[in-house]
This record gives C-alpha cells, structure tokens and sequence, in this order.
C-alpha cells in the first residue's frame, strides 16, 4: 500500500500528507529509509520520537523515549512567561523548573531573556531526562561553564526528587522564579490516553496520583513557601491538567503566601497555567 | 512616446537641476538638428556629408535623451524596490493535470531563481496522492525580488496532452501566481498595515484534553484580519509558534500588496493594461506544448522555445520585456501630465 494511503488509516488525510512531507525531509536529511519511519508511525511511535526534535519557540528541542515530548501549550505559556517578566544583566533571574525533562522549559527561557540575566536549574528524578536536558543545554549553549566570563544565561540540570522531605538540599536556593510541568494525569484518564502516550512516554512523567492526579501541587507549593527559598517578589508559573484549575488555585490562595493568582488559557481555551506572584 | 508634442508637456514636470540640463541639450540638440537639416541637401558634396554626419551623431544623442536620460531621471525609484517577495502557486481549472502544471512553473522558477542566484525557500507545498501539487508557496527574501516578480501574478495557462489522456486530446489548464511584496515585521509596523487587535488568532481542531494528554502534533493556525476580512492558514511547520511566525508574513505581506494596488490605483497607473492585470483573473500567459510556444498576452510576446522557458532561462526576457514595458507606461502617464 502507498505510504499516505497507509498514513492516512492512522491519521486521516490532511494530517498524513503534512507527515509524511516531514517523515520524507527527515529521512533525507539522516539517510533513513522512509518506508522504516512510515512502519515505526504505523505502530504509534509518535512522529516527534521519530524525527529526534520538537520545535519549542525559535528552538529544536531534541526528544528522544522515554522523556516527555515537550507541548504545544507549554510552549505558549512559556512564551507568555517570558513576556509577563523579564529580567536584565543588572537585575538577573535565578530560576528553578522542577521536572525539567527535556529542559524545555528554562531553554527557552535562556534564549528567550537577555544575555546574562538568568541561571536556572532544571531538576528530575529521571536519568534519560537529566541526560536529555544536557544535550539540549549544550546544543543551544546554555550549558554551565567551570568558569563564565562572558555574559550569557546558564542552565544546569540536577538530580533532585519534589516529594522528598530533603528536596530542598539538593538544590540552592533562593529562586526568582519556579515553573514546573508536573506529572498532572489522574489514574481513571491515564487509562484512555491515546497509545502513543501510553506505550511511549514514561509514566513517571504524566501520572500524578491515583485520585484526582494533583499528587505534585501540595509538594511543589509546601517547597516554595518555606522561607527563604523564593526572593521577594518570587513568581510562579505551573503547568496543570485542563479540569485542575479551581484546585490548584485552591493549594496556592490556602498558603495565603501569594499577592495575586491568576490563571492562563491554553490556545485551545483550556485552563492551562496557574501563575501567582509572592 | 517621443513626438514632440509628448516631450513639450514635460514642461509640466518639477523641474529638478539634472532634469534641466537633461532639457535644455534636448532643445539645443533641436535646434541643431533644424539648423543641419538645411545643409543636407547642400550642393557642395563636403558641406553635404559633413551634415550628414554631424546630423546622425545629434540624432544618435537625441534618441539617448529620450530613451534612457530622461526616462531615468523622470521615473521615480521605486516604492517596492528593496522588498523581496512571496510567489503562491494554485491549481486552477483542470484538476490533477492543472496541479501537475504548478509542478513545472514551480520548477521554472525554482531554475530561474538558482540561476540569477536568488536564494529561495518553500513555505509550503500541498501535494496531492496522483502527483502533482495543490499550492505552493515559497519565499525569495533578496531585496528586489519582489519588484523583479511581481509581474508573475495572473493566471497562467497550459495547452498540452496530458500524461493520463490516452485519447490524445490537448487539455487547456490554469494555474494562478500570484507575486506578494515580502515585508519585515519592523516594515509591516512602521507602514501600519495592521493592528494587532484587529487580528483573530485561531488554533485549528480541537484537541481533546490537551496538555500531557496528547502528543499528536497540532500546530495548524489561522489569522483572520477582521477589517480586511483576509484569512491566513499555515499548517506546514511542525510547531504552532512557527505556523503563526509564517502565517503573520503572509498576512503581512497580502495587505502590503493591497497597499501596493491601492497607491498604483491612486496615481490613475490603472491605466495600464500591465497594471490593471493586477486584476489577478485575467489570464496573461499561454504555454502551448504543440507549438513549443509561449506567448505573454499583456505585452503580445511569443517566444518559440517552450523548453527553456520552463528551464528557467527564457522566464528572463519575459520578466525583461515585462520590465520594459512598465517603465515606459509610467513614462507615458508622466508626458501626459498625471
Ligand atoms: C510532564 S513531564 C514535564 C517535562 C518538561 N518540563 C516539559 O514540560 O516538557 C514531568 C517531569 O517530571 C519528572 N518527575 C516525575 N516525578 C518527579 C519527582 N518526584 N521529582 C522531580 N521530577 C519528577 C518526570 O521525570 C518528567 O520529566
């Protein structure tokens, strides 16, 4: 059967050109056999392990299983992010991202701030991540030196585990700003998730606890209120699961800790972001 | 266009120091012309061919003056001149076979841009299963690019025996080009072709739970300039961020043309027969395959060699002629006062 027609059973037509035009470009490019990609797609595989990268921003984030494939909403909130403020040589950003996976996050933060206004720590329980997020560190030149004498923005990915009582020894705060993709998939929908999900993206990076999913937010606020580990005027941006937003507002308001919580629709109207300044 | 009369009603013009001096060794070279002219038919045979020599090498200059001197200085630089420039490409009547035919005119002018070393990209290509390809979009950012094209736009026919005819019977096809001016983001805002606020942003399909959810990837977009009423959609890069980085150049650059239309409109260059083609339905070239002919129908041109043409050497003396032919209107409507 002809590659699209065999694409199009799996994705329906438009979907299946657009890639195949990208399974094609890439086979090229790596001198693969186009008909191998096609059988790897064919068996769920998704594209973006296939082809190595995800664009997220102007960057090409390198992905490879069985770390999470970084998201079209991470990316525009992370975006927005970088908008909502930024810091500068003279005042620059200390930034933590617990979580980090591929990096995404606090890379496209580095390139998207000035030069020298930010060092972020990017932290994981997995090993493939932490590996992963160096790769892309060193792609794009983040990675920390022995000794920076330039000015440029850093990041460094550390071993450290959020529900661990000692987490905060790992890591060496104060912090400007947190921002985390916490696992959000409560147990009843990590069961319907599509396959390619499912089969290829490490659990450990998508279940949040067996109930309603929000197993990290307790975690990850209890850390940040601890005093002394965010800087006056901390900011906090979390990524949360589309029926999440009234509960993780509730975890953050309970603190009494934070000036102002709002929350930030993904492009597709879904409640996405719970941002909150201290 | 260089009747005397035409040449008298520069006087219309601003005069400028170049212009001036440009005018007065026109008069001047007149006036030598009318003084030789008694001498030619002299009965000395010296004085006779003295004139004559003299009065072919004034004639010589007059015809410069009049063909490039002045045009030159009278045409103002162009207002597009340093844009590059989007080419679409869309299958028109004639299904399967017409999307076949925008395989070649991309072809063409894939050629031609490597061969003046025009450096291009494609946007975005919409094959279809049987071959052939739906649209097309590709960008040539060089500076000039767009002033060099931009005569492309308009619908471009083919008369040929299609590959899937067995019958033998010549089909006539279309295609349609059209020529964007490619502008800057800084260009686009310093012009104030838009307002952010009157731009609709929309993510196409919907995507269920979204987030850590799905990894399929939906990065389709679609921009709609609600004054204009133009909608554009991107979908071929694998990011939404880029899809709307690509759909905002699009956008960008179709009000720059209707800005383009509307100033040409406004300086009454509509006259023109090049000009008003900008009505982008009027078909303006024919490539017959029979007759390895193909002929520009604004500028009644036929060049006889279909195949180099379509290798991309022969599009430059279209684009040349084509050229040619709108420098001089613009002439024309500067000698007749406007
Ligand atoms: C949903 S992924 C987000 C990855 C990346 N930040 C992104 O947005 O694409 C969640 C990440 O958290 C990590 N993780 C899971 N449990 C963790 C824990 N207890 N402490 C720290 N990180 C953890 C997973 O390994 C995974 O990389």
């Amino acid at each position: 059967m002809p590659l699209l027609r065999r694409l199009t059973s799996l994705l329906g037509p438009s979907q299946a050109a657009r890639e195949l035009q990208w399974i094609k470009k890439h086979a090229l490019q790596a001198r693969l056999s186009v008909e191998d990609l096609v059988d790897r797609r064919m068996r769920d595989e998704p594209l973006q392990y296939i082809l190595g990268t995800q664009p997220f921003g102007p960057l090409d984030i390198r992905v490879r299983a069985p770390v999470l494939i970084p998201r079209p909403e991470t990316e525009h909130w992370t975006i927005k992010l970088s908008e909502a403020v930024s810091p500068t040589p003279a005042k620059p950003f200390r930034l933590l991202d617990i979580g980090t996976g591929t990096g995404c996050i606090p890379l496209l933060l580095c390139h998207l701030w000035p030069k020298g206004s930010v060092s972020a720590c990017g932290v994981d329980v997995s090993d493939d991540a932490l590996t992963l997020s160096r790769e892309n560190a060193k792609a794009h030149g983040f990675e920390r030196g022995p000794v920076d004498l330039e000015l440029r923005n850093t990041f460094q990915a550390v071993r450290a585990n959020i529900l661990d009582p000692a987490f905060t020894t790992s890591v060496d705060p104060p912090y400007d700003v947190v921002t985390s993709n916490p696992p959000y998939i409560p147990f009843h929908e990590y069961l319907d998730l599509p396959r390619s999900v499912s089969r290829f993206e490490d659990p450990k990076a998508l279940f949040g606890g067996p109930m309603d999913g929000l197993d990290f937010y307790p975690a990850i606020v209890k850390v940040l209120t601890q005093d002394g580990f965010m800087n006056r005027n901390g900011i906090v941006a979390l990524e949360i699961g589309h029926q999440q937003g009234e509960d993780v507002h509730k975890i953050l308001k309970q603190t009494g800790k934070f000036k102002e919580i709002s929350i930030w629709n993904d492009p597709w109207g879904k409640q996405r972001t719970v941002f909150a300044k201290m | 266009m260089s009747t005397p009369e035409d040449i008298a009603s520069l006087r219309i013009l601003k005069e400028t120091e170049p212009l001036r001096e440009a005018w007065e060794r026109y008069t001047k070279c007149n006036e030598t012309l009318d003084d030789t002219r008694a001498l030619l038919d002299d009965p000395d045979e010296t004085m006779r061919s003295m004139a004559s020599e003299e009065y072919n090498s004034v004639q010589e200059e007059v015809e410069e003056l009049v063909t490039d001197t002045l045009p030159a200085l009278l045409i103002p630089p162009s207002p597009t001149g340093n844009l590059g420039a989007l080419i679409e490409l869309k299958a028109g009547v004639g299904g399967a076979e017409s999307c076949l035919f925008v395989v070649d005119l991309l072809r063409m002018y894939q050629r031609f841009l490597e061969n003046s070393d025009y450096k291009y990209t494609m946007v975005s290509t919409n094959e279809i299963e049987q071959g052939g390809i739906r649209d097309a979009l590709m960008e040539v950012s060089a500076p000039g690019a767009y002033d060099l094209l931009r005569w492309e736009s308009g619908v471009h026919r083919v008369q040929r025996v299609p590959h899937t005819e067995a019958s033998g019977r010549v089909h006539t096809s279309t295609v349609a080009v059209i020529v964007l001016p490619l502008v800057t983001e800084q260009e686009a805002q310093s012009q104030q072709l838009y307002r952010m606020e009157d731009v609709r942003i929309e993510v196409m399909r919907a995507r269920g739970a979204g987030g850590q959810h799905v990894n399929k990837t939906e990065s389709a977009v679609r921009l709609t300039h609600v004054p204009s009423g133009i909608t554009v959609s991107m979908q071929d890069e694998r990011s939404q961020h880029q899809n709307r980085r690509r759909a905002f150049q699009v956008l960008q650059a179709r009000l720059m043309d209707q800005k383009v239309v509307r100033d040409m409109a406004d300086k009454r260059a509509a006259k023109n027969n090049l000009v008003s083609g900008v009505d982008r339905s009027d078909k303006i070239r024919t490539y017959n395959y029979a007759q390895e002919r193909v002929t520009d129908h604004r500028i009644g041109l036929s060049l006889m060699n279909l195949s180099s043409v379509l290798e991309g050497d022969g599009l430059g003396n279209f684009l040349t002629a084509l050229q040619k032919n709108y420098r001089e209107s613009l002439m024309e409507q500067m000698l007749q006062g406007n």
